[in-house]
């Protein structure tokens, strides 16, 4: 749909990586705040300059990376649609879902004269404020949810556009690693109620973050 | 007993611990003994009878056998109130009594109070205790010190002449290795004179506040200064006898002078064969010294004390013979007392240790003057002052002196006998000596003598620290470029007190402005011609006297004129006999590599400046070693052309010019001259930049424009202003920035003038050699020449980004800058100091760590005064060291130079700024030990200190006497009173001239009008001062001042008279060269509104400075103005409804019209940034025009005239106001509110035409798009409105919608919240219902696109 130019396609990756690097950081600190695992697994770190929790149980952040791996040549190639974060109760019923709508601007609006990373931000550093001002506002995000079930679980789904699904599964980033289509169950809530968190824009890339809650 | 007692001592050396460990068992042992003690004396004293209090606070500890034996000093100490120790302690034991000690324990205890027993039989004889000076063991076993500076400093007083320097000083280095020897072996074998004990490290830990300084206090070295000040004292007139042959003389000194120290007999003996025979009478007086040596059992210090008493004596007879001497003597007291560090103004023409002698007769006339005061401070400087006091003293006067000079003669009364006159006499010449010392603080508190009595002494800080500081003093005193070097600072303080005084009076004169103005009338007249060059923008003048010490130096010697003459210390003699230990070549080969080697790395040619180093360096025969090594200061062209440069040592420049004249320094001339010349200069303009003395940068732009000269007019007339008043010749090089100034002065040299106009630049420039540039030195025209640059030429060749990486970024830049003729240095009459030093470089030879650290100790405290005179606190400590090469000679050729050297610097940074020495010192010290340097190769120390903060804005005031003003700099009044007087008077003077001058903003170039009008003024114009000076250049009125509309009326009120004068007078500038527009706007007709309405405007809405876009066009008609027309969202509808019919009707044309000439207004309006910041004021602004013009009860701010005047800039253009006139009509219609065209205007362009078009615009709401807009525009809905409109209900909804497709469901979240909030609590039902309806609409939008809906709780 989009068509990228030769020039562009590291842009398109430095966008990827950057999105990437946001989501690791996000599903942590997401299963930090909603309590998924024991806190105990997670060590504080730095990011954006704030701090943030990051596991350190080796198997969960391998999942995680993986994940996200494969997510990259979609975000690349902008037909992921949303990165969405479930935490499901015991019975695999989403109770929450948060969501990472990611849209790039068409054209990547770059302007012509500046550059691939436009004139303005070249290094960046607005982006960083922005993700930056996402991730604390995932770390207060508690306060107006409600507290999870015991015994929740989380998975990673991805939306894609169009006929991406079909691309990923001919080539598999990582073996052993499938995409498999996500239940009906895990992807629908029933009555969900939206609250939009944060919302960020910028040259680059727009992306914004709803918590959808089930009300059951 | 004893025994055991100091084999614990040494057990325990450091301190307590040996104590700790023995289980506290020795420390119950002896508060036992001490316990016993104290029952037995009752005891005692019953028996004994009689007993007393002498000794209380005495603490004995009697170390092997004693002639009355310890017990029996034990029950003295009982009878008599002291204590006896049977266990040494170094805390509690006061004094160690002993016959005899072996020489290991005297090092052990180096710096106890060792006391023969005596001490205490004497003084239970006498009744009192008895001070212990002349009952010490043995004096401080230290060597002598510094003793080529003490020499130095007293040959030099008796004879300030370089030229027989290095003669004198020949013997007295000899003499030092056996000033050591005595000290560290033969000490203890010689036992019999050293007899008396040392005293200081004992005070010290009965004191440990006076100072915390492991103080080595040197009795003995004191002691052997003291002889040394003896022999020096009559070594000059010996060595002035001898000047003719001065090989002869000087071996005989040596001879003398290897004698001196032996014993202090030998060396009274000596000196009264050294003295001249025509002192008669002091040799009287050196008959009773010698009889007082042989009858008291004599030890050094005491032998000292003769001398010193000697030298009172030696004082007095002098004295008697001229009382005007002694007048003269007392006035300088009080003027030493001013100044410590500038030079002294007061040219008393015997006294002045500046001035140098012509004349032998003149000299010896004088060096017993010079003498006595310094044989007396050795005996008066026990005053322990810190400076601060000290300085408090000083101003006290003599009196301060009285009473220790009493308390000496206390001492030697029964020898010398002395009158207390002539103690008093001594008092004065102890300030005599401080004068000449300048530092009068390190010689007040140089010279402890021994033979202070104990309460005295405890007042002494150690010893060494007072020997290093004075070192120090010496070297700032004598070091006469140094003295050279501060003047720079003083006429800078006097540039900055010029333009202070014009703050103050707001007017000046200008002598020389005004002559120049009159010569310029008178010539314009006789010629009617017009001055081809009359404005130049932007000049800069480099004022350089030529060669200033020479043309000074022989202003009143015309025979000497067009003569090679070089100015140096020598004194004619080109051969100086060769010091032992020097190795001259060796050193000169070592320049030589310096010199050589890195060419060999770069395997080019030399750059000149390296040529330059040659002729010192390569021709130098067998013979030079010889040479004198006194360097040239300044030397005349004549002489330049046979070779001779500055800083070549004159006896190479002897050979190269055999012809060539010497003359002596001469350092109130150059004061005078100096003076005379920014005096001058100064009556033209005050935009002065003072580099030297000599010379002087002029920034003469506005001078020039004011008078309408040009640049050569004024060069000349400066020129021959300098030359009628000081009898110098001056050149002046005339640029466009300082640079080009600089290199145009080279080519104007010798006295001439050069404009380097700019045209001529490039060809000027380029085969200039890159060593002529600024910056440029011998390290980096070698790094150049090893790129292949030689000439400003190469250099402009090579790029930016190889010289910056080569140089670093700053550097770089500057050369490549430089090389093309560019220069953005401002002329800065105020010089923002960068750091705050002081280095020593001369004379530097230790032998201990300790005295490393006392040097450091005081050198910091030298910066300290500096610091504190600069009022200046820094955090960044560089210690700075030369170290003597490797392999380098021990001995320099130059007598307490340096020689070859490398140099290492350490630099920390300080927890705070400080400009505390005591600080300071402590971080150096670290740094020191840190560098781990071997003290006997030092050959420099320094202290810089940096990132400096503070005020430097004292008035010269304030700061009183410390150096401020350049007329005390120069003045040096003789009395406080009087320079107070004079201070005054210089002030009233100053402020009567400055009576009568041009207004301030003609002549003043700082508080340019560019930045009044910004906001912050205040702010800015402080800064601006100091607004590089090349952008206030550059700086374009028409550019930078906002144009009248954009101004607030009221700020502009706000300021100052002149400077909304100037604001309103760069209007009228810019009114000629704007277009009509502008001037249409800049006087509005009488039918546009009053100006209250156009002025608010910029508050809410400032566009950036830059541009010129019109607020409101009040004249229309012009097709230009078309252009400067704003956004019609940013009309204030207000204003708009208050125009005319006829206006209004006129605007909107204009806005039709703008449709056609849409495209050139928007790149005009995508500058403006700051546009669509302010936006949504205008919005709420259009919500009541709305409001009121619809004759609507209803209002409808929530109308969706998202207007893409309000979007980004890239939208932002008229254009799409105006285009779909027709499509977004249905909207407007339906909202009604399409009878005002103004509104129908803006409210045409609802989204939906333009957003599928371009980028996205942001969905607005009225308007308004951010939410700090939206939320009022809501709550006046709410609030005023009781029964909401469906239509404003839906534009609601739709703007929700838009949010969510905008896929901003933040701020939907965010709005539906508050209005949820607001039209719940609303009274009306209406209202709830109102939100529910626009709920349930979002909802089923958010059901859609993301399958939920919003959670509002």
């Amino acid at each position: 749909m989009t068509t990228l130019t030769r020039q562009d396609i590291n842009f398109g990756q430095v966008v990827a990586d950057i999105l990437c690097e946001f989501l690791e950081v996000a599903i942590h600190l997401i299963l930090y705040v909603r309590e998924v695992y024991p806190s105990g697994i997670f060590q504080k770190r730095k990011k954006y300059n704030v701090p943030v929790q990051m596991s350190c149980h080796p198997e969960l952040n391998q999942y995680i990376q993986d994940t996200l791996h494969c997510v990259k040549p979609l975000i690349e190639k902008n037909d992921a649609e949303k990165v969405v974060v479930v935490i499901m109760d015991k019975e695999h019923h989403p109770v929450e879902r948060f969501v990472f709508e990611i849209s790039q601007p068409p054209l990547l609006s770059i302007r012509e004269s500046k550059g691939p990373l436009g004139g303005s931000d070249i290094l960046l550093s607005h982006v960083e404020q922005l993700l930056r001002a996402f991730i604390l506002k995932i770390s207060v995000c508690d306060a107006i949810l409600n507290n999870n079930p015991p015994g929740c679980s989380f998975t990673v789904l991805v939306h894609t556009r169009d006929v991406a699904t079909r691309n990923m599964e001919k080539v598999q980033v990582i073996k052993d690693f499938p995409w498999i289509v996500a239940d009906e169950q895990e992807v629908n809530m029933q009555e969900p109620k939206l609250i939009p968190l944060k919302t960020m824009t910028s040259d680059i890339l727009k992306l914004w973050r709803a918590v959808i809650l089930d009300r059951i | 007993m004893s025994r055991d007692g100091w084999m614990k001592k040494r057990a325990t050396a450091s301190e307590d611990n040996g104590w700790a460990e023995r289980g506290g068992y020795m420390a119950a042992k002896v508060s036992k003994l001490d316990e016993q003690f104290k029952l037995d004396m009752p005891r005692e004293k019953l028996k004994a009878g009689a007993s007393s209090s002498i000794f209380s606070g005495v603490a004995i500890y009697v170390n092997g056998y004693t002639d009355p034996s310890a017990d029996e000093l034990r029950r003295l100490m009982m009878l008599h109130g002291g204590q006896f120790h049977v266990y040494y302690s170094r805390s509690k034991t006061t004094h160690i009594i002993a016959n005899n000690l072996p020489n290991s324990k005297i090092k052990e205890l180096k710096g106890e109070k060792v006391i023969k027993p005596q001490w205490i039989t004497d003084s239970v004889q006498a009744g009192r205790l008895l001070p212990y000076l002349q009952y010490q063991l043995y004096s401080k076993q230290k060597g002598l010190l510094y003793p080529g500076m003490t020499l130095r400093q007293n040959s030099e007083i008796a004879g300030p002449s370089h030229g027989c320097l290095p003669k004198l000083h020949l013997p007295q280095r000899d003499v030092q290795p056996l000033h050591r020897e005595p000290s560290s072996s033969s000490c203890q074998n010689k036992s019999v004179p050293f007899s008396t004990q040392p005293q200081s490290n004992q005070h010290s830990s009965a004191e440990p506040s006076v100072k915390p300084q492991p103080n080595h206090s040197a009795s003995s070295h004191l002691i052997i200064d003291g002889t040394h000040r003896n022999s020096s004292q009559s070594h000059p007139l010996s060595a002035q006898t001898h000047t003719k042959h001065p090989l002869k003389s000087s071996q005989e000194v040596d001879f003398q002078m290897n004698g001196l120290p032996q014993t202090s007999l030998e060396s009274t003996i000596l000196l009264k064969t050294g003295v001249i025979k025509e002192c008669s009478k002091e040799s009287g007086c050196y008959d009773k010294a010698s009889q007082a040596v042989k009858e008291a059992t004599l030890t050094n210090g005491h032998s000292l004390n003769i001398n010193g008493a000697l030298k009172l004596e030696d004082w007095f007879p002098g004295e008697q013979q001229s009382s005007t001497d002694r007048d003269l003597l007392e006035s300088r007291v009080s003027v030493s007392s001013d100044q410590p560090l500038s030079p002294p103004l007061e040219n008393h023409t015997e006294s002045d240790p500046y001035e140098f002698p012509h004349s032998p007769p003149k000299e010896s006339k004088r060096s017993p003057v010079h003498k006595s005061p310094h044989g007396t401070e050795t005996v008066n400087g026990q005053s322990n002052l810190s400076p601060s006091t000290h300085y408090e003293a000083e101003e006290n006067g003599e009196s301060h002196f009285i009473p220790e000079p009493l308390h000496q003669s206390e001492l030697i009364s029964d020898k010398t006998g002395p009158t207390p006159s002539s103690l008093r006499l001594n008092g004065s010449h102890h300030g005599v000596s401080s004068d000449l010392s300048s530092l009068t603080m390190n010689h007040k508190t140089s010279k402890p003598s021994s033979l202070t009595d104990k309460s005295s002494s405890s007042k002494t800080p150690t010893q060494l620290l007072e020997q290093t500081g004075d070192l120090i003093s010496e070297y700032y005193s004598h070091s006469r470029l140094h003295q050279i070097s501060t003047w720079r600072s003083g006429f800078s303080e006097y540039v900055n007190e010029l333009h202070s005084k014009r703050k103050v009076a707001s007017s000046d004169v200008f002598l020389g402005r005004d002559k120049l103005r009159k010569s310029k009338a008178q010539r314009l007249n006789k010629s009617q011609g017009t001055s081809a060059s009359g404005c130049v923008k932007s000049c800069i003048l480099h004022v350089d006297m030529d060669c200033f010490f020479v043309s000074v130096g022989i202003r009143n010697r015309p025979d000497l004129k067009g003569k090679p003459v070089a100015v140096t210390s020598n004194r004619g003699q080109v051969r100086v006999p060769v010091r032992h230990g020097a190795n001259p070549q060796l050193e000169l080969q070592m320049y030589q590599q310096k010199y050589s080697h890195p060419q060999q790395d770069d395997e080019l040619h030399r750059s000149p400046s390296q040529e330059s180093q040659e002729p010192h360096s390569n021709k130098v025969d067998h013979d030079a070693s010889a040479l004198s090594m006194a360097e040239i200061a300044s030397c005349s062209y004549e002489a330049r052309q046979a070779g001779v440069k500055n800083g070549m040592f004159f006896g190479k420049a002897k050979q190269l010019c055999p012809s060539l004249h010497a003359v002596p320094y001469d350092f109130e001339a150059y004061k005078e001259v100096a003076l005379s010349m920014y005096e001058i200069l100064a009556g033209y303009t005050h935009d002065i930049e003072a580099l030297s003395c000599d010379e002087v940068l002029i920034d003469g732009s506005a001078l020039l424009a004011e008078v309408g000269a040009s640049p050569a007019d004024l060069a000349k007339a400066i020129r021959e202003d300098i030359e009628e008043k000081t009898g110098c010749c001056a050149s002046v090089g005339m640029g466009s920035n300082i640079l080009l100034a600089r290199l145009a002065t080279r080519k104007a040299k010798p006295n001439g003038q050069f404009f380097l106009k700019s045209e001529e630049v490039d060809d000027f420039i380029r085969d200039l050699p890159v060593t002529s540039l600024p910056g440029v030195g011998p390290v980096m025209g070698r790094k150049l020449a090893a790129i292949g640059v030689r000439s400003c030429g190469d250099l402009q060749q090579v790029c930016l980004s190889q010289l910056q990486k080569k140089f670093g970024p700053r550097t770089g830049q500057t050369l490549f800058r430089f090389c093309r003729g560019l220069d953005d240095r401002p002329v800065r009459y105020e010089k923002e100091r960068k750091s705050v030093s002081a280095e020593m470089n001369y004379n530097i030879r230790f032998t201990k760590v300790d005295e490393v650290e006392c040097f450091l100790t005081n050198l910091s405290t030298e910066v300290q005064k500096r610091l504190q005179e600069a009022g200046l606190c820094g955090r960044r400590v560089t210690l700075k060291l030369m170290v003597r090469k490797p392999g380098a000679p021990l001995e320099p050729a130059k007598y307490g130079g340096h020689g070859a050297c490398d140099n290492l610097a350490k630099t920390v940074m300080l927890a705070q700024s400080t400009d505390s020495g005591q600080t300071i010192a402590n971080a150096v010290i670290k740094l020191f030990h840190a560098m781990k340097v071997q003290v006997e190769n030092l050959r420099g120390v320094g202290i810089q200190v940096q990132l400096l903060e503070g005020h430097q804005s004292t008035s010269p005031h304030c700061k009183g006497f410390q150096g401020r003003s350049i007329k005390d700099m120069f003045a040096r009044p003789g009395t406080r009173v009087r320079s107070s007087t004079k201070e005054t008077a210089d002030w009233n003077q100053k402020r009567v001239s400055s009576a009568v001058a041009p207004p301030v903003g003609a002549t003043s170039t700082s508080p340019s009008p560019v930045d009044v009008s910004v906001p912050g003024t205040s702010k800015q114009l402080s800064s601006c001062r100091k607004t590089p000076e090349h952008s206030r250049k550059c700086l374009n009125f028409s550019i930078e001042v906002p144009s009248p509309s954009q101004v607030d009326r009221s700020v502009l009120e706000a300021l100052p008279a002149e400077l909304r004068e100037q604001v309103e007078q760069s209007w009228t500038n810019r009114d000629g060269r704007t277009s009509n527009c502008h001037s249409a706007n800049q006087n509005p007709c009488p039918a546009s509104p009053p100006r209250s309405p156009v002025t608010s405007i910029p508050v809410m809405y400032t566009p950036p400075l830059g541009t010129l876009v019109l607020q409101l066009p009040n004249e229309p008609d012009s097709p230009g103005i078309v252009l400067e027309l704003p956004n019609f969202s940013q009309v204030d509808p207000d204003v708009f409804a208050a125009l005319p019919k006829e206006l209004q009707e006129e605007l909107k044309s204009a806005y039709s019209h703008v449709t056609n000439i849409q495209p050139q207004i928007k790149t005009l309006e995508l500058k403006n940034p700051l546009l669509q910041l302010k936006q949504p004021g205008a919005g709420v602004g259009m919500a009541r025009v709305k409001r009121r013009y619809k004759r609507k009860n209803v209002v409808s701010p929530e109308k969706k005239g998202a207007s893409p005047l309000k979007r980004r800039p890239t939208t932002n253009s008229p254009n799409k106001t105006l285009q779909p006139p027709l499509k977004p009509r249905g909207p407007v219609n339906s909202l009604k509110n399409e009878n005002d065209p103004s509104t129908s205007a803006s409210n045409t362009a609802t989204p939906e035409p333009v957003v599928k078009a371009i980028p996205r615009p942001s969905p607005a709401l009225a308007g308004a798009f951010e939410l700090s807009d939206i939320k009022p525009l809501l709550r006046e809905w709410v609030t005023t409105i009781t029964d909401p409109m469906e239509e404003d209900i839906l534009q609601v909804v739709k703007y929700c919608t838009e949010l969510i497709e905008d896929k901003d469901l933040e701020k939907l979240d965010l709005i539906m919240k508050y209005m949820k909030r607001l039209m719940q609590q609303s009274l009306e039902s209406v209202w709830s219902m109102a939100f529910d309806f626009i709920l349930d609409n979002v909802q089923v939008v958010l059901q859609q696109s993301y399958g939920s809906t919003l959670k509002i709780s």
